[in-house]
């Protein structure tokens, strides 16, 4: 599948910035999320009821239907970690504060579909809205939907991926003794996926593959690139993310490329740039995109998404000229 | 009257998130469900029903009673001031 458009609000000047994965450094743990003028691209009246991931998500999809110079798209498909904590959170705390009625707005946004709920009716769409819940792995089982829809026939589909940061996280992480070394971050990427090349495509996603309790992370990766007739030489960038606490060395990519990448700059881990969250990879996807765009010499670039070390998500993204 | 219509236009900007409503911007009686008026919805009508419940202590229970009372800032005015003990 192609990817026809790619917008991302992250706590990187992402947004509307091409070229942006030259410029980025890793996220120090006072970065913030860096958020566009959202009234440019929401109505006034579904903006006042947005909390943050909704107002990421809907900006970034109709950017790339902007890009896409799409109207409607044939599907959205959304993938989210943890969905709308903001409004869980608020919904949640009036719950357990106030006797009678309760407000219906937190509780009706708190659902994880409200994402893509809320992206089609901001632009009238009424085709097929469908949204994945897969811990780290949701924007994966988003793309393989997409590729599954769009062998049904269904064509330039808004596909991408949202979580939230919240306060109450950092507190939860500390009591559950699971605090990490990476700053817990929001973002929201999406992209337009089209079954053919067209005028707009920048990359092509060639395949993307998921595994649970994963037990041989190499035997794995080795079956992904035997199958996509690659051998490990002809990855030209590895974006990974692991939830490791030793040191790089150590960890999964490096383990398995180290014989083959002397180059620092070739093993990337993406959550020192985008920070922590379920989704993630989305982030990583668009920045693949984005070098690959700038850089001719990149042919192949493996996403492998060993954040929650009992899953396992490997993307190939491809360069046209590939 | 008056310090009842005041409150009760900010609790309405604060509990519907008008951002970008001021007290004096919301006549009193300009039509709260209609575009050239405040421009309300039907999940604003439920966020005021609360509204009425949490902050005067009335319970709207027929719908067309409710239809009447949030027409505007006035009928609201005067439906809190009818029922509240």
């Amino acid at each position: 599948m192609y990817i026809n458009a790619a917008s991302t609000i992250s706590h990187q000047p992402t947004f509307r910035n091409a070229g942006f994965s030259e410029l980025i450094e890793p996220l120090d743990n006072s970065s913030e999320l860096i958020s566009p003028n959202y009234k440019e691209y929401i109505d006034a009246g579904l903006l006042r009821r947005m909390s943050k991931i909704l107002r990421m998500s809907v900006a970034a999809a109709k950017d790339c239907l902007t890009q896409a110079e799409t109207a409607q798209p044939g599907a959205i498909i959304v993938g989210t970690g943890l969905g709308c904590l903001q409004d869980t959170e608020k919904f949640l705390n009036t719950f357990l504060s106030i006797e009678g009625l309760l407000p219906p707005t937190s509780f009706i946004q708190s659902t994880h579909n409200t994402i893509a709920g809320q992206i089609s009716l901001s632009i009238g769409n009424h085709g097929y809205n469908m949204t994945h819940t897969q811990n780290t792995l949701s924007f994966e089982h988003a793309l393989i939907d997409t590729s599954l829809l769009l062998g049904e026939g269904k064509d330039n589909i808004i596909t991408g991926a949202a979580d939230e940061f919240i306060a109450f996280l950092d507190e939860a992480a500390e009591h559950l003794n699971a605090s990490s070394k990476h700053h817990l971050t929001s973002g929201a990427s999406f992209f337009i996926l089209g079954k053919n090349k067209t005028e707009k495509s920048v990359a092509r996603v060639k395949d993307v593959r998921t595994a649970g309790l994963i037990q041989d992370i190499d035997a794995a990766i080795d079956s992904f690139l035997l199958d996509n007739f690659l051998n490990i030489s002809e990855v030209d960038l590895v974006l990974y993310s692991d939830f490791s606490e030793k040191e790089k060395m150590d960890s999964v990519a490096h383990q398995y490329f180290n014989e083959h990448y002397h180059a620092d700059s070739k093993l990337i881990n993406y959550t020192k740039l985008s920070g922590l969250y379920p989704t993630n990879s989305a982030f990583a996807m668009h920045y693949a995109v984005d070098r690959i765009q700038r850089e001719p010499k990149l042919k192949n670039v493996l996403i492998l998404n060993g954040l929650n070390k009992i899953n396992l998500g490997l993307t190939l993204i491809e360069s046209l000229e590939a | 009257m008056e310090s009842l219509k005041e409150d009760l236009k900010k609790q309405i900007i604060e509990q519907l998130n008008l951002e970008d409503l001021q007290v004096s911007d919301i006549d009193d009686d300009s039509l709260l469900f209609s575009a050239d008026g405040v421009g309300l919805d039907s999940i604003d009508a439920l966020e005021l029903i609360v509204l009425m419940e949490k902050f005067y202590g009335i319970q709207v229970t027929n719908p067309e009673e409710g239809k009447d009372a949030f027409l505007t800032i006035n009928t609201m005015a005067d439906y809190i001031e009818k029922n509240r003990n």
